[in-house]
């Protein structure tokens, strides 16, 4: 799996410049902007999608077929793309919150505790995002993966919103309520969510590593 | 070290039953036209593909068997797949490095230097020859026991073709022990390195020879028809109709020399069997 990581980090040197632009549009933001909670959702989202890229790279020119005559099995490849996946998002989770944390007190704007939340609340969201989109670009590839994505995301979106529509229609106020719950409360919540998150990860694993043993090159 | 019982693979019109052997210590020939089912043997031998039958023993262990460690004994080269052309020979080092246990990084630079081939420019970037040159250095630069290589001639010239040849008879040289399955669509160049030659056509082995037996057994005749007519047929393997008469392939030459030396005779090489196997028809 070593030497796979090692394939893959080589293959997001080669995005440097897209690296270089998401890293501008973060300084700028800590730098211009009151509201450093923007970063902590961009940073790990979109350093997150290199997963995918390598994938696109491994693909092109039928490059899985030899890459799966190598010393690696299906399977490890396919653990190897969701610890790339994580690796990515929970460091650069990490270095965003530092940022914010850094920004923050040199502004004077928000307390750590609050940009603390936050960032362990964006976790779980992290990980299932990753559990969806990884399975959708091993079975649909770089185009097609992209459009299916788009689809399921329109579609969550849409039962968010229909949720919060049917709530409010109830006279249920969920904002009140999420920010109403005590600290011990709220510690409960995002628990149950990382645990949620991590099943649904592990299920996607399964998905993913039945979608590449069936793959034909 | 490797053995092919009745490989079976269908895809629409197309369907592949092919069985060979691969002994320790020989280079074995796989020969056939574009589309005759070469690659998809490769493919389906190194599980790319699923077999719909039959049986596959590597390196003594069946291929549901083998695991990314014995991979470790195996140097491919495919002909439509190789490290993303988005990588650099310098890139690929360290993968290697961290893939294959007895990589050997000396032996690696010096063949890179050898053929001077740039370490820092992208492979997409490279030629045909330097593509075809760095997949076969990937392959015998982990002490393989076995390499199979797909198409490596294909789309190369004269020289660098030579060279490519050259490397893989200082691979077999440097160990008795190592075999070499090689396809290609021309074999003239796998004359001189092959210790037997199948012969694949429509998904089926046509023919499996010693290429010592093929080129020394086996040639031409060139007969009109009175010729033909008169000419003793049990030794003619398949023959085929031409604006002078007929031209009959046999798989004893002498026989003929002996008995119709008014016969024109013609040394038989690889293309020329290929051809009548294939066009001729089957006496």
């Amino acid at each position: 799996m070593k030497g796979l990581l090692v394939k893959d980090f080589k293959l997001i040197k080669e995005q440097k410049n897209f690296f270089f632009i998401i890293i501008a549009i973060t300084a700028s933001t800590v730098a211009f902007s009151d509201d450093t909670s923007f970063i902590l959702g961009f940073l790990p989202f979109v350093l997150s999608m290199f997963t995918l890229s390598t994938i696109s790279y491994d693909e092109f020119d039928n490059g899985n077929a030899f890459l799966f005559t190598l010393p690696i099995s299906r399977t490890g490849y396919t653990i190897e793309k969701y610890c790339l996946a994580l690796m990515l998002g929970i460091s650069a989770l990490v270095f965003a919150t530092f940022l914010a944390i850094i920004s923050s007190m040199l502004k004077g704007t928000a307390d750590v505790l609050e940009i603390v939340m936050a960032a362990v609340i964006v976790l779980p969201v992290l990980i299932v995002i990753q559990a969806v989109m990884i399975p959708f670009h091993l079975k649909f590839g770089g185009e097609k993966g992209r459009l299916a994505l788009i689809g399921v995301f329109g579609m969550f979106f849409i039962i968010i919103a229909a949720t919060v529509k049917a709530a409010e229609m109830l006279g249920i106020d969920i904002q009140d309520i999420t920010s109403h719950l005590p600290v011990a409360s709220m510690g409960m919540m995002v628990t149950i969510m990382l645990v949620v998150a991590f099943i649904i990860l592990l299920l996607s694993m399964r998905i993913s590593n039945s979608i590449m043993n069936n793959k034909e090159f | 070290m490797l053995k092919i019982e009745h490989l079976k693979k269908h895809y629409g019109n197309f369907s592949l039953d092919c069985s060979l052997e691969v002994q320790q210590g020989c280079v074995t020939g796989l020969v056939g036209q574009n589309g005759a089912g070469k690659s998809t043997t490769f493919k389906a031998v190194l599980g790319l593909v699923s077999a719909d039958g039959g049986s596959v023993t590597v390196l003594g262990k069946d291929l549901q068997n083998f695991t990314p460690e014995d991979r470790e004994d195996l140097g491919i080269v495919l002909s439509d797949s190789g490290f993303s052309g988005y990588l650099t020979a310098r890139d690929i080092i360290p993968v290697l490095k961290n893939m294959y246990r007895h990589f050997d990084y000396q032996f690696f630079l010096e063949q890179i230097q050898k053929f001077q081939l740039p370490l820092d420019k992208r492979i997409k970037d490279f030629s045909t020859g330097m593509k075809n040159k760095l997949k076969v250095i990937v392959a015998i630069s982990h002490n393989a026991k076995l390499l199979m290589l797909d198409e490596p001639t294909a789309g190369l010239d004269v020289i660098a073709r030579d060279e490519l040849l050259e490397m893989l008879r200082e691979f077999m040289e440097q160990d008795e022990e190592r075999s070499i399955l090689i396809s290609s669509h021309i074999s003239s160049d796998l004359e001189t390195l092959c210790d037997d030659i199948y012969m694949i056509d429509n998904g089926q082995v046509v023919l499996h020879e010693d290429t010592d037996v093929l080129l020394g057994s086996y040639a031409l005749l060139k007969v009109n028809k009175e010729q033909y007519r008169k000419l003793d047929k049990q030794f003619i393997v398949c023959s085929k109709k031409e604006s002078y008469g007929y031209s009959c392939l046999t798989n004893q030459k002498q026989y003929y020399i002996e008995n119709y030396p008014a016969i024109a005779i013609e040394k038989g090489a690889i293309d020329e069997v290929i051809t009548m196997m294939i066009r001729g028809q089957k006496s």
